[in-house]
């Protein structure tokens, strides 16, 4: 029994679950206080931002295709982040692979779903991928900083976006400015909820994350690629292929980004336009990061965080409160848990020098006693 | 070729480098800041956060008390208080950089956007009192030259300025060496009797002004008193870039912003030639800052290899 | 003489080490005074309480009679006491008189860094003490021992008097550890400077010194005159126990060569040559040590055989197959493991547990994977549990993270793991730094039970006695050449004093 427990201790960091829940619980005062300075009905606004996302079907099903979009996003940074890269690209790849997943889409309008859907899959994987290749292989081949070249990538990516949607691919219609041709509907995954984003795409999505749950935690391979991650030198010396490791853990984040930009045109939005992510990768990087990379906290958190979000957009209807208040709470909780991480450390140094004093004075007694 | 032409060909060109100047300022004012976190061994990749802060301050204020140069020094204010709070969390607490960075630049977004939408009732501002465009005398007249020079905000020629102060500052003063050694050799600093936290805490609030300072020149100085969500547009990843091309040198990092400049000037060219499509042109400066970062470590491994093989010769001589 | 510092009943704790117990200790106006001890005995925290950067958790300092209670360097620095760290304290893209004026600089206009004005002082410095430096000249671009002689010139340009001199030596070639004892007992005689110097080499306690402390495990031991005891009286104060290991039982001899290198040429981190034509070949079931002073190419030409380095020049066999160019990975496939010279940094994942510390290597083996994929986190922890037991890793079990052990047993899951290989071949560097002597003792012997059994191994240390006692044979490196070879048996330490110092027969051929 006391095996178990000790056990138990060894997997769940109960610290960091205290850590997380004070950080939520201060988050959300902040966001009170700023509701209450800027002039809303405070209980009002908070009632709508924490219950809004369950007032009707339609929000609960936005809501659960939020979380998978956050939680994939999420997942895609704990891959990279596992074997010490960070893909701060994923918004450029996502949405690069939103673009070719419709444009395949229009390409195949006439042939079978079974062929037209694992094409646009597989197109907006190899797109992702290859857009996580190019920073990934700076990185490793030449040492350039991988945060700076993903974070300008994005910035190409959104205007290569922009070329080929309001210019060669961009739909016929003259009333249309810059969306793709719109899908065939029998390509559109089956909704799960109607009216809502919920498609059956959160059923693949809850298979890979399993997937990357298992990978990363239970095989060999997630091993090695923390290994990697923890001190690539280590990793050289003992034999293993780092480099290598380095950017294979990258391609498979950028292919997943590329996958959920997929998701977002076959479940939800029917076409590539420039809304189809509103940097929703960096909120998933949000929530890698209060995760601290690990696979299980990032799905708790990006549902605690789509909660958040389609709180907000209720509240925003209802009370009139800007959506806003949704990024000002998330980025609160990071500044609080790095806070709490620091505040943390300071005390335990000071016990440890207390602890230390009073043993010395201790023995100083018990010597003196001797002398 | 007929005069017409030459002409013609020396307007596009005064016009590209006057682009030149106006785009690269607020990259620049961002890069002076960012520089001194560079030395102090901070790195920061919350710039961009910080302009954009600082361009709602400068234009909230400006609105709300009608006046620029309140606006500014609002601006100004605010710096201070983000660089404070970003040292709070990279110097005394120990966070992680990066994970604070990526925080604030966040934050900016959803703070900013949800005051101007509580306040103004607008995700933006605009028509906020603003500065206008300095035409200086005897040298507006220079052919070329003076269409080049004249006319900018007054932001443009402080930047000129600054960089010359900054790079007396950090070479020439005794507190510049020791923000150095705070990021180079902090123990050094330590041993030396003078305390390298509080040089990181300088170096921060520094940056924090400039990149106040970057965001008012943004909505006060560039646009006509306007503020809007993506206005910054990436320019705080770009200064870091043109820290990181410059070596953290004030000059250096001046000329990558106008580097940076030059092919922005050169995008927007192409754009109203029409020639090309414009998000195409408008990547430019991105893939070029791609470009600089390859560069820079290329040419820094070039140089380390040509050094060391300057010094095999000479062991080999004796 | 008068005593210029009096510690009183001093205790240093750190987490989890008491440091400083209780030391009560004066030092004498004018004197050199020499503080010995092993490695972790305390020195260095001693000297950083006087200097203000450690503030001690328990009794009183006195400079001068006077009583310390403000600890910084800054307060130490006014009072006149100045130190020159066993790492040196200097910003490597400065110029010397940048690096010596840091923090007291010279202005212009009351604003304004003077540079002239540092270079002038910095000559003035210079000739005053006759320590020639360029005071122009980038740190980072000066030899090691030029870069010693501006933390002496820093020290003096902060006008102290008290000098301490954290293991001077280590980085030093003979001829310039000859000219910095002119410099100490120059400026001692001239200036009427006390001087304190950390070292563990005996001889040069003998050399220089008035009197010497001796410490062990954060203790006090005793205060002797230099010229009342000899070299070995010390050496069994520093181990608490006359130095005499039990007698290590050799058998077997040596067979086929294992390792074979011919005119190696590679290149240190700064792009320099540091291994010059080096060949050198060691055979099964015997010791082939390296002695050699820090920095003369010996961690260069073990990372170059290892792959952990790139070859210039030259060849390298392993097991009678070519290992010249290869990764470290297909290095291992020939036969051969690694116990590297910095286990935190090459040795280890610190965030990790013992138990996928000692895994790594092995994760691919059939036992330890089902479907060729999946870890069996069961047969893992069986494995780890066994090593853990049979290596004597003390810690809270295998689920430790591996950062928060102590360097001696972190230096356990290292050798575990690399001898668990059973490899025909080990290279070893560094086996006992940072490790108590019990410890020592143990690895010794495993090394010796590698050796019986059969394996080639290549031994380098920077402790001189660690490797007459285990090698069979001895070559000695000098700047990144071999200066000379040697049975162990039948050659003195002093001799090869001589030829790691380049001075020996071998080096003049």
């Amino acid at each position: 029994m006391k095996a178990f427990f000790l056990r138990l201790k060894q997997k769940f960091d109960f610290g960091y679950l205290v850590a997380l829940l004070i950080s939520l619980g201060v988050a959300l005062l902040i966001g009170t206080v700023i509701l209450t300075i800027t002039g809303f009905d405070t209980g009002k606004a908070l009632g709508a931002l924490i219950g809004g996302s369950f007032s009707s079907k339609q929000y609960f099903g936005n809501m659960l295709e939020y979380a998978m979009v956050l939680c994939l996003c999420g997942l895609a940074c704990d891959v990279g982040s596992r074997a010490g890269i960070f893909n701060v690209g994923g918004e450029g790849q996502l949405i690069l692979g939103a673009l070719f997943a419709a444009q395949i889409g229009v390409w195949l309008k006439d042939a079978s779903p079974w062929i037209a859907i694992p094409c646009a899959a597989l197109g907006a994987i190899l797109v992702g991928g290859f857009y996580a290749f190019i920073p990934g292989v700076l990185k490793v081949k030449l040492k350039v900083n991988e945060v700076i070249t993903t974070i300008m990538l994005n910035s190409v990516a959104v205007f290569i976006c922009g070329y080929f949607s309001k210019g060669p691919w961009k739909n016929p219609s003259p009333r249309v400015v810059s969306d793709t041709s719109p899908l065939n509907r029998s390509f559109m995954f089956g909704k799960l909820i109607q009216s809502s984003n919920l498609s059956t795409a959160i059923i693949v999505s809850a298979v890979l994350t399993f997937l990357v749950w298992y990978i990363l935690q239970k095989t060999t391979k997630g091993y090695e690629m923390r290994l990697v991650g923890d001190n690539p030198r280590f990793a050289r010396f003992a034999g293993l292929k780092a480099d290598r490791i380095v950017i294979i853990a990258m391609v498979i984040s950028g292919m997943m980004c590329g996958l959920v930009g997929m998701f977002r045109v076959y479940g939800a939005a029917g076409k590539y336009q420039s809304s189809i992510s509103n940097e929703y990768y960096f909120e998933g990087l949000m929530v890698a990061m209060i995760a601290q990379y690990q696979p299980i906290p990032t799905v708790i958190i990006s549902l605690i965080f789509a909660i958040l979000r389609w709180g907000a957009i209720f509240m925003e209807d209802t009370v009139g409160v800007p959506i806003q208040i949704y990024w000002i709470i998330q980025t609160a909780v990071i500044f609080c848990m790095a806070g709490e991480k620091g505040i943390r450390a300071a005390i335990h140094k000071a016990r440890e020098t207390r602890a230390a004093k009073r043993e010395i004075e201790k023995r100083r007694e018990g010597g003196a006693v001797r002398e | 070729m007929n005069d017409n032409s030459w002409s013609n060909i020396l307007t596009v060109a005064s016009s590209t480098l006057n682009q030149m100047l106006r785009s690269a300022t607020p990259v620049a004012l961002a890069a002076l800041g960012g520089l001194m976190t560079e030395h102090a061994g901070i790195m920061n990749i919350g710039m961009d956060g910080m302009i954009l802060m600082g361009a709602f301050t400068a234009a909230a204020v400006s609105t709300a008390l009608a006046s620029a140069a309140l606006g500014i020094v609002a601006s100004v204010i605010f710096g201070i208080l983000v660089g404070l709070f970003f040292a709070l969390f990279t110097v005394k607490l120990r966070s992680d950089e990066f994970i604070i960075g990526c925080a604030l630049n966040t934050f900016a977004m959803g703070i900013t956007v949800y005051l101007s939408r509580s306040l103004f009732d607008s995700a933006g501002i605009s028509n906020a009192p603003h500065l206008h465009n300095i035409s200086i005398p005897l040298i507006r007249n220079i052919p070329f030259l003076g269409s080049v020079i004249s006319g900018h905000s007054l932001f443009v020629y402080l930047t000129w300025a600054f960089v010359i102060l900054m790079w007396l500052f950090v070479y020439r003063t005794p507190v510049g060496f020791w923000i150095r050694a705070s990021g180079e050799s902090p123990e050094t600093l330590r041993t030396a009797g003078k305390n390298p936290e509080r040089m990181k805490w300088i170096a921060s609030i520094l940056c924090g002004v400039f990149c106040g300072l970057a965001g008012a020149h943004l909505s006060l100085g560039n646009l006509n008193g306007q503020f809007g969500q993506r206005m910054v547009a990436g320019r705080g990843y770009i200064a870091f870039a043109c820290v990181i091309f410059g070596g953290a040198n004030p000059v250096k990092v001046f000329a990558a912003a106008l580097m940076f400049g030059f092919f922005d000037a050169i995008g927007l060219q192409l754009q109203s030639s029409k020639l090309v499509d414009p998000d195409l042109t408008s990547a430019i400066p991105y893939v070029i800052t791609i470009i600089m970062m390859v560069y820079v470590v290329v040419s820094g491994q070039r140089r380390r290899e040509r050094i060391a093989k300057q010094q095999l010769k000479k062991l080999e001589l004796k | 003489m008068t005593d210029e510092i009096r510690f009183e009943h001093i205790s240093m704790e750190f987490p989890g080490v008491l440091a400083n117990d209780d030391i009560s200790l004066s030092i004498k106006n004018g004197e050199v005074f020499a503080l010995v001890g092993e490695n972790g005995a305390g020195k260095s925290t001693l000297m950083n309480i006087l200097y203000g950067i450690n503030t001690p958790t328990a009794g009183n300092l006195y400079v001068r009679g006077e009583k310390i209670t403000d600890f910084s360097p800054k307060a130490a620095i006014d009072r006149g006491i100045g130190m020159v760290h066993q790492h040196f304290m200097l910003v490597p893209s400065f110029t010397v008189a940048q690096n010596i004026v840091l923090g007291r600089e010279p202005k212009n206009a009351g604003v304004m860094f003077d540079n002239r004005k540092a270079e002038k002082l910095t000559r003035e410095l210079v000739k005053e003490y006759g320590l020639e430096v360029d005071p122009s000249a980038e740190v980072r671009d000066i030899s090691v021992g030029l870069q010693q002689r501006v933390e002496i010139l820093k020290t003096l340009y902060r006008g102290a008097d008290i000098l301490i001199l954290d293991e001077p030596t280590a980085v030093l070639t003979p001829q310039e550890t000859d000219e910095l004892f002119d410099v100490i007992r120059r400026i001692v005689r001239e200036k009427e400077m006390t001087v304190i110097i950390i070292t563990h080499k005996l001889y040069e306690v003998m050399a220089i010194s008035d009197r010497v402390g001796v410490m062990r495990q954060g203790k006090l031991i005793g205060v002797e005159n230099t010229k009342d005891v000899d070299e070995k009286k010390l050496a069994s104060m520093m181990v608490g126990r006359p130095v005499l290991f039990d007698q290590l039982d050799k058998t077997g001899g040596p067979g086929e060569v294992a390792i074979e290198v011919d005119d190696l040429y590679v290149a240190d981190n700064r792009g320099l040559p540091a291994v010059r034509g080096v060949s050198l070949s060691v055979k099964k079931g015997e010791v082939l040590g390296i002695a050699a002073i820090e920095g003369n190419g010996q961690s260069e030409l073990l990372e170059a055989i290892t792959g952990m380095r790139k070859i210039n020049r030259g060849h390298v066999t392993v097991c009678g197959q070519d290992a010249t160019g290869k990764t470290p990975g297909e290095i291992r496939a020939l036969g051969l493991s690694h116990v590297p010279e910095d286990r935190l940094s090459t040795g280890v994942d610190k965030f990790a547990s013992v138990t996928d510390n000692l895994l790594v290597g092995k994760q691919k083996e059939k036992r330890f994977n089902l479907f060729g994929f999946h870890q069996r986190r069961s047969t893992v922890e069986r494995y780890a549990e066994e090593l853990y037991q049979k290596f004597d890793i003390r810690g809270a079990g295998i689920h430790t993270e591996v950062g928060s052990m102590s360097g001696g047993n972190m230096q356990k899951v290292v050798v575990a793991r690399e001898f668990s290989f059973d490899t025909p071949v080990l290279v070893i560097s560094q086996p006992t730094r940072g490790v108590d002597i019990g410890a020592m003792e143990f690895f010794h012997t495993r090394i010796i039970e590698q050796r019986n059994a059969g394996a080639a191994i290549l031994l380098s240390s920077a402790d001189l006695d660690e490797v007459f006692r285990l090698s069979d044979r001895i070559i000695t490196l000098y700047e990144g050449k071999i200066t000379g070879e040697f049975e162990a048996d039948k050659i003195t330490k002093e001799e090869i004093g001589l030829y790691m110092t380049g001075t020996g027969e071998g080096a003049k051929a």
